[in-house]
């Protein structure tokens, strides 16, 4: 009678459909499988716009799984029509790149919100949205979007991919049609054809780069980083792409952070860093902190923080963290 | 004329999203400020800076290290002084009228025939239990809530966070939390309630938990009868109050000191994380406005937390009565768990009834004392115990065996302790979580019993007790 009933328990906790045990094991290695499936999307997606292929091995490194769990990932994820392999490279469908971007997007707006929401450190939240980005419906996303207020970027400056699934390339103009004399930042480096591209990069130039137009004519472009002079061919030199130098950073360089202000210095805020987004941003310019106010100093903790600051006629208090995203100019 | 439908519009707000700067928010604030600024320079006019001057003068006094901290210790000091002293004469007039009332009843219902124990659980259960909450709590609340919204509505409150904002920042919270600290002194449920002060979600959560390790106005009235009878005895009677009020000071101060220690820990186990965005005002000086004081002090504080009190203490009563008056053995059944939980009480360096006292009064902190008097004197409800601290100290030490230890045990127990059911459901509407309002009490009473432990063995090791 009581063996009866033992046995009975424990084929109940172990074969109730939903949540026994065996089904719930079932249920947590599918949603495994579907994670490794939705990584091994996103590195592909990776390496395309690095404009390099995939392959069975670097999979195994992204993923850290052995190779012959790779070859069953990939048998599984191609025959759902989401890759295809052409020799050892492999492709994204489009069906592939569809639901790639979907998890691009997942985990990058979950960064957006680990920064900015839930303040995470920015050394954290990638971790903790490669977590977080599985098992997302498309409304789920759209929804999450709209309340962080439809971001453009990650807090890394990545763009995050739009809900029609297309990524907000950096725009930007080719280096030929750029005025001479203005700075710039290089946003895109063609890499069709291959020889240009294999040119510009041997030169030492480099994605995000900011440069300035030294001379042109039409033998030749010298560009310079302000240290070292690069010589292009007009033809080469036509594959950079570049935009301006974000406004916000040139500012910043005529601007000390608050932190450094001296006591009862005056000064007029010139910015909120770029970093500051969200909650923090929301706050700051609730309190008045707009870029123009005049703030000074004028109280300090015994222990060097935090330290009050007088603006608008309030006092406000804030840590050296915080002030140090605060921009001023001295007055 | 071409019809316009709502989707229509939202469609063309998606489109214009996308040409909108990334600043347009900041560019919105700007603009609703310069609005704002136009408008206060039309209407108001600023005479002189002299309330500016003397604003700063005042708080570079408040906030430096040779005045500032003093300063807070000795305000600390005078608010329990304040409610220690002068809440023990109130609260045996209190106390005087409530027992009197509930002479009445009793008589009553004798007169009329009601059988023994329908007068017993109401009169002496119920009723008891209510009249005890009343008299030992509203006192102290009536003193302190006062006195802690007068500092509020001067601005002092801001000054002491800023002050202690470097120790929170190392502890990974949130220097607010110093502002519910302070408000847990009235009551833990109004501390945990307070934290909503703080916008992080995280440094939210660990000063919810951290709240209890500063003892409530419930929990003074055991503090300060250990204190008394332990402490003061040995000192002149004029210096009885000083040094009741001084004890308390020190036990809180160590409440202070595990709550900067339970923070340091949490925010580096369970609640990981950086201290993160802390804006706090430092509003000007104001001229405490008598009349709000009052209102917000006992209408919204003492009578609400009171109410609330009332409601958990009426059941405790109720079965403090049942245990105490179902015969068991040669005694009643409270005496059989107290001896019960005796030996595990013994390895705490306290005894049965005192756990028996806690795990009853888990509803409300302020019957502890009368719930182990009732059991020390065989009693059959809630008593007073004997009158003087002369004839409590004979009959915890000669009567029942304590000994310093129990005594300085009972007050780290009273510190530590999980919070009172009040508390714990507070915490649970705060979070909505079970969990975190289960950890909050596994931190606590585990600690409690972790502390009390090592303290007894200690000094057993050392012969002391």
């Amino acid at each position: 009678m009581y063996y009866l009933a033992a046995v009975i328990t424990v084929a109940l906790i172990l074969f109730l459909p939903r949540i026994g045990l065996l089904a719930r094991i079932k249920d947590y290695r599918a949603a495994k499988e579907r994670e490794q499936m939705e990584d091994a999307l996103k590195h592909l997606l990776d390496r395309e716009n690095q404009g390099r292929h995939a392959t069975p091995e670097s999979i195994a490194g992204t993923l850290d799984i052995a190779r012959d769990k790779v070859t069953r990932l990939i048998e599984n994820i191609e025959a759902q029509g989401l890759i295809e392999s052409r020799g050892n490279n492999l492709h994204l469908t489009a069906e592939g790149e569809r639901w790639a971007l979907h998890v691009l997007r997942a985990h990058r707006l979950w960064e957006r919100y680990l920064a900015d929401e839930a303040r995470m450190p920015l050394n954290k939240i990638h971790g903790e949205a490669q977590r977080r980005e599985h098992n997302f419906t498309e409304a789920q996303l759209n929804e999450l979007d709209a309340a962080l207020g439809h971001p453009i970027r990650d807090p890394h400056g990545d763009p995050i991919p739009s809900r029609e699934g297309k990524m907000n390339r950096a725009e930007g103009m080719s280096i030929t049609a750029w005025q001479a004399d203005r700075p710039a930042r290089i946003v895109h480096l063609e890499d069709e054809p291959a020889l240009a591209y294999q040119q510009i990069l041997a030169a030492g130039l480099r994605l995000g780069q900011d440069i300035r137009i030294i001379e042109k004519n039409p033998n030749r472009y010298i560009l310079s980083d302000g240290e070292s002079e690069f010589k292009l061919a007009p033809a080469v030199a036509s594959n950079i792409f570049v935009s301006a130098i974000p406004e916000s950073e040139m500012l910043k360089r005529e601007a000390i952070p608050l932190t450094e202000l001296a006591h009862d210095q005056r000064a007029q805020i010139v910015m909120l860093d770029d970093s500051v987004q969200g909650f923090t941003r929301r706050r700051f310019l609730d309190l008045g902190l707009t870029p123009g106010t005049t703030i000074f100093p004028e109280l300090t903790n015994f222990f060097g923080e935090p330290r009050a600051y007088r603006v608008r006629g309030t006092s406000i208090a804030l840590r050296n963290d915080q002030a140090a995203q605060i921009w001023v100019k001295p007055v | 004329m071409e019809t316009i439908s709502p989707n229509d519009i939202l469609a063309k707000a998606e489109t214009l999203r996308n040409s909108l700067s990334t600043g347009f928010r900041d560019e919105i604030v700007k603009s609703i400020y310069s609005e704002a600024e136009r408008v206060a320079h039309r209407a108001v006019k600023t005479a002189s800076d002299k309330k500016y001057d003397l604003d700063q003068k005042i708080d570079r006094l408040v906030t430096s290290p040779w005045t500032g901290l003093p300063l807070m210790l000795v305000l600390l000091g005078i608010i329990i002084w304040l409610t220690v002293s002068g809440a023990n004469v109130a609260s045996e007039a209190i106390a005087n009228l409530l027992f009197g009332l509930g002479d009445l009843g009793r008589n009553l219902f004798n007169q009329i025939g009601a059988p023994w124990w329908i007068t017993g659980f109401i009169w002496d259960g119920v009723y008891l239990g209510l009249a005890w909450v009343i008299s030992v709590m509203l006192p102290p609340m009536a003193i302190f809530f006062p006195a802690f919204t007068f500092l509020e509505d001067l601005g002092y409150l801001p000054r002491v966070a800023f002050n202690l904002d470097w120790l929170f920042k190392k502890a990974g919270a949130h220097g607010k939390q110093s502002l519910t600290m302070a408000m847990g002194f009235g009551c833990n449920a109004a501390g945990v309630v307070a934290t909503r002060v703080i916008d992080s979600p995280r440094e939210r959560l660990i000063a919810i938990l951290t709240n209890n390790f500063v003892p409530c106005n419930g929990r003074f009235p055991t503090l300060i009868m250990l204190a008394t009878v332990f402490v003061a005895s040995a000192f002149p009677p004029a210096l009885t109050s000083f040094i009741a009020a001084g004890t308390v000071v020190g036990v809180v101060l160590i409440g202070v000191a595990f709550t900067f220690f339970m923070s340091w820990l949490l925010s580096r186990t369970v609640l990981k994380g950086e201290a993160s965005a802390f804006t706090l005002e430092l509003p000007p000086y104001r001229k405490p406005n008598l009349g709000r004081i009052l209102y917000t002090s006992i209408i919204d504080r003492t009578i609400f937390v009171l109410w609330r009190a009332m409601q958990t203490a009426a059941p405790a009563g109720a079965i403090i009565w049942i245990l105490a008056n179902i015969p068991y053995g040669d005694a009643n059944l409270a005496r059989a768990i107290a001896d019960w939980l005796n030996p595990f009480g013994l390895i705490l360096g306290l005894d049965g009834v005192i756990l028996l006292a806690y795990i009853i009064a888990i509803p409300a902190n302020e019957i502890v004392v009368p719930t182990m008097m009732m059991v020390y004197m065989g009693a059959g409800m809630m008593i007073d115990g004997p009158g003087t601290s002369a004839g409590i100290f004979d009959l915890l030490v000669n009567g029942n065996g304590w000994t310093m230890l129990t005594a300085v045990n009972l007050m780290l127990f009273a510190l530590l302790h999980n919070p009172c059911a009040t508390t714990i459901m507070t915490i649970y509407k705060e979070t909505k979580s079970w969990k975190w309002a289960t950890v909050s009490v596994v931190i606590t009473l585990g600690l409690a019993f972790l502390v009390t432990f090592l303290t007894a063995s200690v000094a057993r090791l050392l012969g002391w007790a």
